[in-house]
Formats: structure tokens, C-alpha cells, sequence
């Protein structure tokens, strides 16, 4: 619907299709591996080892370690497939071009007056912010999962135990994003923007 | 309807904190619906997971080794399911059994005359803990060769003194870094540790590389019992 048509109707998001489908399957693979990631944490916390300071079971995934890798290793699949096509889709529809933080947004932060537009740009650059640390969470996880396989990425981070914390701290990270980015796009489009990446 | 810029303000802000509900209501239900389903996750990806795991583990290729400067002594914890078993090493015997032409029974003295391998690798812990340790010891294609595997032979199940056992894909067996080791850091196995000889290697978890074993089983097919921890759920491949 074209906005100008009347002074009453509201402008329309519409999302496309590929859009929609990837922030779904995101969602739902990212919580899986948030939940299940965090028992796998458990049974031996990054900081303090056994006596270090565990994550309260209520919300984890799995229900013990066996549990927990099981379900990481599922997710893993749509977690990083999702990641993988949709990157491709954004690459030859050019999408990258129009739909991610750009100069004009960056100088909207600097100098921009107009408040709407500087929410506007705060939610691409959040949004194009958590690309690379999903690719990280990834880039991580595959050297821990096999350090035999690559052992050049566990030697990218210096030793295991950077591997870990690096790998841990893209939890902290994405629960961050989630929330700056529901609050952001929340005052950018209100529901109607919300509304129109899930089910509009 | 218009809405003044507080107004607009304590909307947005009503709506988030209802989106942020809505999202942590539904982690914590479906954590919890999930964790009942746990088998179901394994069931249904383990055995993808397993097949590309056996594609990226070329059987022959060796997995770098570190300096020895890189050993972390204090880095290896002691993880045993029940109890430490005593050895006595004039009496042992490794036994070693099953689809072999050359069934055989070694004492430790013949065992320590065999060519010795030494590594330095990253034990890796299934709990997230990893330690950087010298093996030393026999490798385990040595062994085969010794026993000569009967044609058909898939499988290795490895019974240890204390009760635990494990079993292995063969070509992960014959890795030339798998290796049943003798020795710890330039010293004689510790008895915590598995002496006499324990399982070593960089290519799988640490709950496959099985203490005090005992006895050594080629076979073509697995049994119903696979592994303590692996019978109990977790995956039975666990390469690295």
C-alpha cells in the first residue's frame, strides 16, 4: 500500500518472503543452541572449572551433558545452513547493497538531527553488527567440536581456553543483540514492523 | 489516533517488555519440551553427525603435535566411573582377542620392548576441559598387525580392569596416533591415570580412551553394549 494514499492509513512493511523464513529458523536454531550450549557449559564452567560458577538449570536444554551435546549438535545443522543460505540470497539478490548499515546511516549517527532516522540507523548497524558474531559463534564452535580436524582455528584464538571464553562470550553477545534489536525495532516501526517480520 | 511523544515513549516500551516475556516464556517451555525429547535430537542427527564426522577423519593423516615446552601437567583431570583397580605388573597380561588368526597374550616386559611411540597431543575432554600431554606407548595398528586381523573386522572393543569398556570403529583403532600408552610426560603411566596401559590418542573424546585396559577385542559387528558412557546416552563415534 502506498503511504500517501491517505493521511490515515499507515505505511505497510512488507518483508520478503526469504526474510521471514531466515529470521524464524534463526530464532528457533539460536535459541537451541543458546539453551543447549549453556548445559554443555555446565559441566565444566569456562571460568572456575568444576568449582566455577554454574548457569541455574531452569531454561537449559537437554537436561545433562549427553542431552545438551545432542541437541547442540542437531541445531547446528539449522543454525548454520540458515546462516549459509541466507547469505548467499543477500549476496546475488543484492540485498547487501540496500539492507545493512551503510555510510549514510554512520553519518545519520554523527550529525543526523532527526531522531527517527538515527533510531533507524542504530537498528541496521545493531543488526549488521551480530552477522559476524553468529559467524564467530560458529567459526568457534567448529574448533571446538573437532580441534583435531582444525586445529589451525583453535591455534587462531592462542589455546583452548581462549577458544572457550571467545566461543562462550558470543552467548552474552547475541542475548545483548536480541534485546537492543526488539527494542530498536520496536521504536523504528512499533508492532506493526515487529508484527511484519514474524507473521504479517 | 496520535500519541504525544511520552505516550509514544511508554508504548514502545509496554510492547517491548511484552516481546521480551513473550521470548523468555517461550525458551524456558520449549527447553523444557525439548529436554523431554532429549533421545529424539540424538536419534535423529547422530547418525548424520557420525557419517560426516568418519568423512573429515582421514584415518591416515596425522593430527599436528606440540612442543614439548606446550605439556600441561596440571591441565588433565581424573575422571573414573568407579573405583582405581591395583594391577599387580608382574602378573599382567593384555589379552587380545576376537576375529584375529593370532590370538595373542602380552606381559609387560614384551609389550615395553616393542618400538615405543611418543606424542604430544591435546587430550579433550567430552566436559569442555582440554590438557596438553606426552603418550607413550605401543600403537595399536602394531598390535593388529601382531594378532592379524581376519578380514571383515569393523570393530575394536577395549575392556578395562575396573569394569569400563568401550568399543571403536576399526580405521579410528589403526589411527598411527592411537596408541596404548605406558607412559605420562616422560614418566611411567600413574596409576590414576591407567596403568599399566590406557588408550591415548588426539582423534577421540576422553571417555573413548579407555584406562587399565585389559583385554583388546577385534569384531564385525558392535554388540548391544557399546561403551559404559555410550550405552547411558552420549554419541558413540565422539571424533575429534
Amino acid at each position: 500500500m502506498n503511504p500517501s494514499v491517505s493521511s490515515q492509513s499507515k505505511p505497510r512493511f512488507d518483508q520478503a518472503i526469504a526474510a521471514k523464513v531466515f529470521h524464524w529458523i534463526n530464532i528457533v536454531s539460536l535459541s537451541i543452541m543458546l539453551t543447549s550450549g549453556l548445559q554443555i557449559y555446565n559441566a565444566n564452567p569456562v571460568f572456575g572449572g568444576r568449582e566455577g560458577w554454574h548457569i541455574p538449570p531452569i531454561g537449559l536444554l537437554g537436561g545433562w551433558l549427553a542431552g545438551g551435546r545432542h541437541w547442540h549438535f542437531a541445531g547446528m545443522w539449522f543454525f548454520s545452513l540458515n546462516l549459509l543460505w541466507y547469505g548467499v540470497y543477500v549476496l546475488i539478490s543484492r540485498r547487501w547493497r540496500h539492507r545493512y548499515v551503510g555510510k549514510n546511516d554512520l553519518n545519520a549517527l554523527q550529525v543526523g538531527k532527526n531522531p527517527k532516522r538515527r533510531i533507524y540507523a542504530w537498528h541496521r548497524l545493531a543488526y549488521t553488527a551480530i552477522i559476524p558474531i553468529l559467524l564467530l559463534a560458529l567459526f568457534t564452535g567448529i574448533g571446538m567440536y573437532k580441534p583435531a580436524q582444525f586445529p589451525w582455528i583453535v591455534d587462531c584464538f592462542g589455546d583452548w581456553f581462549a577458544l572457550r571464553v571467545v566461543h562462550f562470550l558470543t552467548v552474552p553477545a547475541v542475548i545483548l543483540f536480541a534485546i537492543a534489536h526488539s527494542w530498536l525495532a520496536l521504536r523504528a516501526g512499533g508492532d506493526r514492523l515487529v508484527n511484519s517480520m514474524f507473521w504479517d | 489516533m496520535t500519541h504525544t511523544p511520552d505516550e509514544q515513549e511508554l508504548l514502545t516500551r509496554q510492547r517491548f517488555l511484552r516481546l521480551l516475556a513473550w521470548s523468555g516464556g517461550s525458551v524456558m517451555f520449549g527447553s523444557i519440551g525439548l529436554t523431554l525429547a532429549e533421545g529424539l535430537a540424538g536419534r535423529a542427527f547422530e547418525p548424520l553427525n557420525q557419517r560426516v564426522e568418519e568423512l573429515l577423519q582421514n584415518s591416515q593423516k596425522l593430527v599436528p603435535e606440540f612442543p614439548i615446552s606446550e605439556i600441561e601437567p596440571e591441565a588433565l583431570l581424573v575422571n573414573s566411573f568407579r573405583f582405581t583397580p591395583e594391577l599387580d605388573p608382574t602378573t599382567f597380561r593384555l589379552t587380545i582377542d576376537g576375529d584375529v588368526n593370532q590370538p595373542l597374550s602380552l606381559d609387560l616386559k614384551t609389550i615395553y620392548a616393542m618400538p615405543q611411540t611418543s606424542m604430544v597431543i591435546r587430550h579433550v575432554c567430552v566436559e569442555g576441559w582440554a590438557a596438553i600431554v606426552q603418550w607413550g606407548g605401543i600403537q595399536m595398528r602394531e598390535l593388529a598387525r601382531l594378532a592379524q586381523l581376519k578380514p571383515g573386522v569393523r570393530y575394536v572393543y577395549f575392556w578395562s580392569a575396573d569394569g569400563y569398556y568401550g568399543s571403536w570403529d576399526l580405521a579410528s583403532a589403526l589411527h598411527p596416533q592411537t596408541v596404548l600408552a605406558y607412559q605420562k610426560n616422560g614418566e611411567s603411566l600413574p596409576i590414576e591415570n591407567g596403568a599399566p596401559l590406557r588408550l591415548a590418542s588426539p582423534i577421540k573424546l576422553g571417555y573413548k580412551l579407555s584406562k587399565w585396559v585389559t583385554r583388546v577385542t577385534f569384531t564385525s559387528e558392535l554388540m548391544p553394549r557399546k561403551g559404559y558412557w555410550e550405552d547411558l546416552g552420549y554419541e558413540w563415534f565422539a571424533g575429534l
